[in-house]
């Protein structure tokens, strides 16, 4: 190593703040600077209409303390966690698939994969209006007529509270499959194809090999998934707010929609301040959850 | 002269005509812009998307060439026209947090339940210049306490308004039901005969409470007081509220109306049902009457009719009004005019006619032909009835926990008296926090 190489590294290494200087202050600019205005207003006392007069626990106080957040949490807990189980399926699923059919030379996995990713450009909102055309419970609605069809249903889509629940939860999956699959397709393409062929000569089956080889190989990225889906699962409200408005009574109102619908029906800014807190707090809690399983799991 | 030449100087001649002569209607309306980009003067207009940028191509053409003859008569004025989403209550919250803040449009359309909102923030500028007394005198009474203030300043223009009204297919439902128990009487016997009885907005939406609101006030309900605070589960009020709930509880419960108005949220749900033929009766808007006269064949129209809605009793009748308005939020009187120009000239008169909207003003309806069919007389005679949602910054939140107690109690989840209990305890909360 010659004396030039060994200086930058020292540099480098010792004093690392001007490298990281301008990626520290875009993050402080967008990103740390509206959480710390989200906690000012949290203490605060502000409306949609009226800027902070004084600061206090009370909003705190009145929003953990409403008779509504257990439910709104409830609906939350089992909206995010039916989402994240079957987003992780889905995606593994269709992921494993496209490289077994690639594998094989089958055609049309592009045009599969494509069609799969097409899904995940729609916004929301056009998810939610799209399923709510499919859902729709007239004699002449779309999944009721196929139901009819072959004799079955009609089913209660999105008048009865369970249904409309799983019909949220489908709408998202169906959005967010493609990049489950992603993640998926990518770290299944990373692992060797030498110890499928082992696991072959020592006799294994299929099951075999996908419990023994694919998923403890593909541990970190089911991880880090489960943490990015499930935030983005929990921060999920365009699709709902166009599919059932959180309805029928609060059956689908989860805790961003809660959070919207406080600023927007309430004008109570340092209430949905409170409520983005809260999202935060199970977002950053459920992340720290799974790192910590990662990190336990593998010493 | 050869022929190139001719054709050379036929087109600098036509070239240098349409230069001197006046942009037409396409050149001086953009999805952006009316008028002439170099004009001196802008005025900044936040507007809805049912008109000038409706995706009806009849509606758009109209409004195109009412404002193209507007800023023709303007050569030094520009509009820069702003696109309102269908987020209602997100839009207007944010109008009126831009107004506040220094950053909002000129001029913007206020929908008529959130006008006090704009009222009691003090952002809407008088427009007394363009509207005369008689003008204003001639507003039907809702509408003039609605956009005047106590000194009689114009403080917006409502330039249309609405209602609910029963519509129903004669060939299942001959007479208009007067009643609540004539409704459901009337809507059984449809289903019996394998139709949809009633249908209305019964999911997560505005429409929902709107439309229930009307067997609420029909007994004399009150939502709040003079001064804002919530009082509709106090008292008489509790009671009333609770029958009207009772009723549409009893109509899905019976059957009369299917499951799924709980999850109904959007009035196009019910000209769909109209044109498939599977309703017998649905409550919706009186614009709703001009879509099924071009949306159903004109044999399938003949049969529906429209009545006013029912009451307990055929004395006891009301329905819901709303609308739009236009208002001036810039201290700039020459901008203030020229808004309040844009709703006189554009909007209440001709833009109403084109759309057959309902004008606020009883001269408009002699004034023009559109208004000549019987069911004007109708909606004329409904209007005598009509209550417009209270002008409380807490209304927003009230209609909210009106949604949720309907959905509740209309899918099992909850009773009445616990839902109602429930939605006071979530208002009460809300207005304390305002």
């Amino acid at each position: 190593m010659t004396g030039f190489q060994k200086k930058t590294k020292r540099f480098g290494s010792r004093d690392p703040l001007p490298w990281l200087a301008p990626a520290l202050l875009v993050l402080a600019a967008f990103y740390a600077v509206p959480v710390l205005d989200v906690v000012r207003l949290a203490f605060s006392d502000a409306t949609l209409f009226r800027p902070p007069s004084s600061y206090s626990l009370n909003s705190f106080v009145d929003v953990l303390t409403s008779s509504v957040l257990p439910d709104v949490l409830i609906t939350t807990l089992v909206f995010t966690g039916l989402s994240v189980i079957a987003l992780q399926c889905v995606g593994l699923t269709i992921a494993l698939l496209l490289v077994r059919g690639e594998r094989r030379h089958l055609p049309g996995m592009a045009s599969f994969r494509t069609l799969v990713l097409a899904a995940w450009v729609v916004p929301g909102i056009a998810n939610g209006l799209i399923w709510q055309m499919l859902f729709d419970e007239a004699p002449y609605g779309t999944l009721n007529s196929l139901l009819g069809s072959v004799g079955l249903g009609p089913i209660a889509w999105l008048s009865d509270p369970t249904m409309a629940m799983l019909s949220a939860v489908i709408a998202n999956v169906w959005q967010g499959t493609a990049f489950s699959m992603i993640v998926f397709y990518a770290a299944r393409k990373g692992v060797d194809e030498a110890l499928y062929e082992v696991a072959s000569v020592d006799g294994a089956n299929g099951w075999d090999k996908f419990w023994a080889i694919t998923v403890p190989q593909l541990r970190l990225a089911i991880a880090a998934n489960s943490i990015l889906v499930a935030v983005q699962t929990l921060n999920t409200f365009d699709s709902i707010l166009a599919l059932t408005g959180g309805g029928p009574g609060r059956a689908t109102e989860v805790l961003a929609l809660f959070t919207f619908n406080t600023v927007f029906y309430n004008l109570d800014l340092s209430g949905g301040s409170v409520l983005a807190l809260v999202l935060f707090a199970l977002g950053l809690g459920f992340a720290t959850l799974v790192f910590g399983w990662l990190r336990r799991d593998s010493t | 002269m050869s022929r190139l030449t001719l054709a050379a100087t036929l087109a600098i001649t036509v070239s240098a005509a349409a230069l001197s002569m006046p942009a037409s209607a396409q050149d001086l309306v953009t999805r952006t812009l009316v008028g002439l980009p170099d004009a001196p003067n802008t005025l900044t207009f936040r507007l809805t998307a049912f008109d000038l940028y409706s995706s009806d191509d009849a509606t758009r053409e109209g409004f195109e060439a009412l404002f193209t003859d507007f800023i023709l008569a303007r050569p030094d004025w520009k509009i820069e026209t702003q696109l309102q989403t269908a987020s209602i209550g997100q839009e207007q919250a944010r109008i009126l947090q831009q107004t506040l803040a220094g950053r909002g449009p000129d001029c913007a359309m206020i929908d008529s339940s959130q006008l006090a909102l704009f009222k009691e923030n003090g952002v809407l500028q008088p427009m007394n210049a363009v509207f005369s007394d008689e003008e204003v005198a001639d507003l039907f009474p809702y509408v003039r306490d609605a956009v005047t203030n106590e000194d009689g300043d114009v403080l917006a223009w409502w330039w249309f308004t609405d209602l609910r009204v029963l519509y129903r297919d004669t060939s299942v439902v001959p007479d208009a039901p007067e009643t609540w128990e004539e409704l459901k009487a009337a809507a059984l016997t449809a289903a019996d005969a394998g139709k949809e009885g009633i249908l209305f907005n019964g999911g997560r939406w505005e429409g929902t409470a709107f439309d229930w609101l009307a067997n609420f006030w029909a007994q004399g309900g009150r939502l709040v007081e003079d001064e804002g605070v919530p009082v509709f589960a106090e008292g008489e009020n509790r009671e009333k509220f609770l029958a009207a709930v009772a009723y549409v509880q009893d109509l899905v419960e019976s059957g009369a109306a299917p499951q799924r108005v709980s999850s109904i949220v959007n009035y196009d749900a019910f000209n769909a049902a109209a044109a498939a033929g599977t309703a017998a009766m649905f409550i919706g808007g009186n614009w709703q009457y001009g879509q099924l006269r071009n949306t159903l064949p004109e044999e399938d129209f003949a049969n529906w009719a429209v009545s006013e809605l029912p009451g307990p009793t055929a004395d006891q009748r009301a329905t819901g009004t709303g609308g739009w308005t236009i208002a001036s939020l810039s201290d700039d009187p020459e901008k203030a005019a020229i808004c309040g120009e844009i709703a006189k000239e554009i909007y209440a008169g001709p833009g109403n006619a084109l759309q057959g909207l309902l004008p606020t003003s009883a001269a408009l309806y002699e004034q023009y032909d559109a208004y000549e069919g019987p069911e004007f007389e109708l909606f004329a005679e409904a209007l005598q009835n009509g209550v417009s949602r209270p002008g409380a910054a807490i209304y927003p939140e009230i209609s909210n926990q009106i949604q949720i107690l309907l959905g509740d109690v209309l899918s099992g989840s909850s009773t009445p008296e616990a839902a109602l209990d429930a939605a006071a305890e979530a208002v009460q909360g809300a207005f304390e926090r305002l």
